[in-house]
């Protein structure tokens, strides 16, 4: 049987690590501000925040539930959602955060990226 | 399987629904996904250290999907199951390795194996790799919510433990 | 613990290492008609020298320019050209025999007469049309190596593939001098060299033919994205849309019920010339010379909007705005 204490160490390492990772990871700026919309893991949408005039609402509609969000110049939020827990809600704004919004029962995440949507356009 | 054992473990399951159906009522701490007090883990840790795993994992499996349906939240299911396996399985290799008062240590493993779980199974049904971003703060939560839990499960074996044992095998 | 603070710093340090790429550098450029757009993660050099083969291709290749290869033969009926001029129209031929002649480098008479050169748009009659298309014939076309000879009347036109030709050059150019990553874009017509300096691939949007969004995007690395559509260039005369993409065979503006044709590929001059091809031989026969031919893959929009990528794309091809919705067909060679 190992002491306490020793046990109490490996926890605080574990603790101390996640809050470095944490604070690396949440103060970090987000790369840009192209907001991508995931369905089902699948891209569903790219919104450039940084080019939109006006707000827009932009409504997921699928048969796991209906997520409305509103993306409005560099920041966007889901507005309401027909999920039990609303967790992406009450995440609110996403404006210059890495960590992605997610509606786990409808399977929506939505996260920033870096630049522009896309590189170049054909046609 | 005898009657006493179903009873036993039926009343666990329904002391650990009630616990789970309160909780729901208590706001989440953090608008993450997977960020929760876990209270119910209370009921599979006492379980697990008076009973063994396996009466651990009937309850275990029992509370999930009574809760999840109950909670009219069907579509967590898959990933408080596979949290809540993972934790009972790091709980159940940790248990050989801890005295009595050392059960919150399980507790704290159990806590962040749950959640990095239902991370997991986030991350395999969204096929988003990035929320993997959340890890540290799970694992954060987990540790708190797991020392909590931990602390109150080793109570509960230390006050209830000799009466579940009572009933335990015979 | 001053062990876990130093472990930490050192992860931090490689995190922010990792993060420095190669500067990017860029050059805008007007010619061939466009605004084209260079990137390329190397040398300052590399960007230069693509913008100075810009010029020079544009002075051999133009249709319009009084001393071009181009307008050499065309005004007199052959000549001896630039070695790479040659090299192009013989390239430019086999495109020809290749779509059994959907894409032709003869059929600029027409495209004259039709007022896409100037913008003097008209609708010619049909014994102006006739007349013009006894000069249509990429077949009648000879090279001896670096010796053209045209039949009376005939004139070249290398505009269908001079941009994706152009595009391969430079790509040429920038893997030689070791240039990992790169993007050129020529007026919507996109090569790329490498991935993204990060090490993702380049996201080329396609633009929808129907509205000014994208319809899709495909992520790619060291392929060449070509769209043709008529939706590019246009004229409307009594109600009726007259699309730029003139079929060399009825000497008319391309309809076989494609919107738009993407092609995707490591060479740039094919993926040019079977898009306008393709957008001329119609859906069916695209898919046809898909299934018989590798090299390439592409995304077809019908004129009804119905959306078919071929099964190279599968997993790189990703519907965007209204087409997040449609069904997309994935064809098969099996």
């Amino acid at each position: 049987m190992a002491k306490t204490g020793t046990w109490i160490a490996v926890i605080a390492v574990i603790l101390l690590l996640s809050v470095a990772a944490s604070l690396f990871l949440f103060l970090r700026p987000a790369a840009g501000q192209t907001a991508e919309i995931y369905v089902d893991g699948a891209l569903y949408r790219r919104v450039d925040l940084g080019a939109l005039a006006a707000p827009e609402r932009i409504e997921i509609r699928t048969e796991r539930g209906v997520n409305v969000l509103l993306a409005e110049p560099g920041r966007i939020r889901v507005e309401s959602a027909d999920c039990p827990d609303k967790v992406c809600v009450e995440a609110g704004w996403l404006e210059d955060s890495a960590a992605p919004i997610v509606c786990l029962p409808h399977r929506v995440v939505v996260r920033l990226t870096g630049g522009t949507a896309l590189d170049a356009e054909a046609g | 399987m005898d009657v006493k054992r179903i009873a036993r473990d039926a009343v666990l399951t329904a002391a650990a629904l009630t616990i789970f159906i309160v909780e729901l009522q208590i706001p989440a701490p953090a608008p993450i996904p997977g960020v929760k007090l876990g209270l119910a883990n209370i009921v599979t840790l006492t379980a697990l250290f008076t009973l063994g795993p396996w009466d651990a994992l009937a309850v275990l499996l029992c509370r999930v999907v009574l809760g999840a349906a109950f909670a009219g939240n069907m579509a967590a299911l898959l990933y408080s199951l596979t949290g809540g396996l993972l934790a009972l399985a790091a709980a159940a290799l940790m248990r050989r390795l801890l005295t009595e008062r050392q059960i919150w240590v399980a507790s704290v493993f159990s806590a962040m194996a749950h959640n990095f779980g239902q991370l997991l199974a986030a991350v395999l049904v969204t096929a988003t790799p990035a929320l993997f971003t959340w890890l540290p703060v799970l694992l954060i939560s987990g540790t708190v919510t797991g020392l909590f839990t931990g602390l109150a499960g080793q109570f509960a074996v230390r006050r209830l433990g000799k009466y579940l044992r009572h009933t335990h095998g015979k | 613990m001053r062990r876990a603070s130093s472990a930490l710093l050192c992860l931090a340090l490689l995190l922010i290492l990792a993060g420095c790429a190669p500067q990017a550098r860029t050059a805008t450029v007007f010619a061939m008609d466009t605004v084209m757009e260079l990137t390329a993660y190397g040398d300052k050099a590399c960007v230069d020298e693509a913008v100075s083969l810009i010029h020079a291709l544009e002075a051999r290749l133009s249709v319009t320019a009084a001393d071009s290869d181009i307008a050499r033969v065309n005004s007199s009926g052959g000549g001896e050209i630039d070695p790479e001029t040659a090299a192009l129209l013989k390239r430019a031929l086999e495109l020809c025999k290749l779509t059994g002649g959907a894409l032709d480098v003869t059929v600029y008479p027409l495209v004259r007469a039709w007022g896409f050169t100037t913008g003097a748009y008209r609708v010619p009659g049909d014994d102006e049309i006739g007349a013009l298309l006894e000069k249509v014939d990429y077949a009648a076309v000879r090279v001896e190596e670096t010796a053209v000879s045209l039949p009376a009347g005939a004139m070249l036109d290398l505009g269908a593939v001079a941009k994706g030709w152009t595009g391969d050059e430079i790509a040429a150019l920038w893997r030689e001098a070791g240039v990992k990553s790169g993007l050129i874009n020529l007026g919507g017509n996109v090569q790329t060299v490498g991935g993204k300096p990060d090490g993702s691939d380049w996201v080329v949007g396609i633009r929808d033919p129907f509205s000014e969004d994208v319809m899709g995007a495909v992520s790619v690395r060291d392929l060449a994205v070509v769209t043709s559509g008529g939706y590019q260039r246009y004229f409307e005369q009594d109600g009726v849309r007259w699309c730029h993409i003139i079929d060399p065979v009825t000497g008319r503006p391309a309809d076989k019920g494609l919107a738009s044709v993407t092609v995707i590929g490591p060479e740039g001059v094919l993926c040019d010339g079977l898009s306008t091809a393709l957008y001329v031989m119609g859906p069916e026969a695209a898919v046809r010379l898909w299934r018989e031919n590798a090299g390439f893959d592409l995304v077809l929009v019908t004129a009804g909007g119905e959306v078919t990528v071929t099964e190279g794309l599968e997993g790189r091809f990703t519907p965007m705005g209204a087409y997040t919705d449609k069904e997309i067909k994935v064809m098969r060679r099996g």
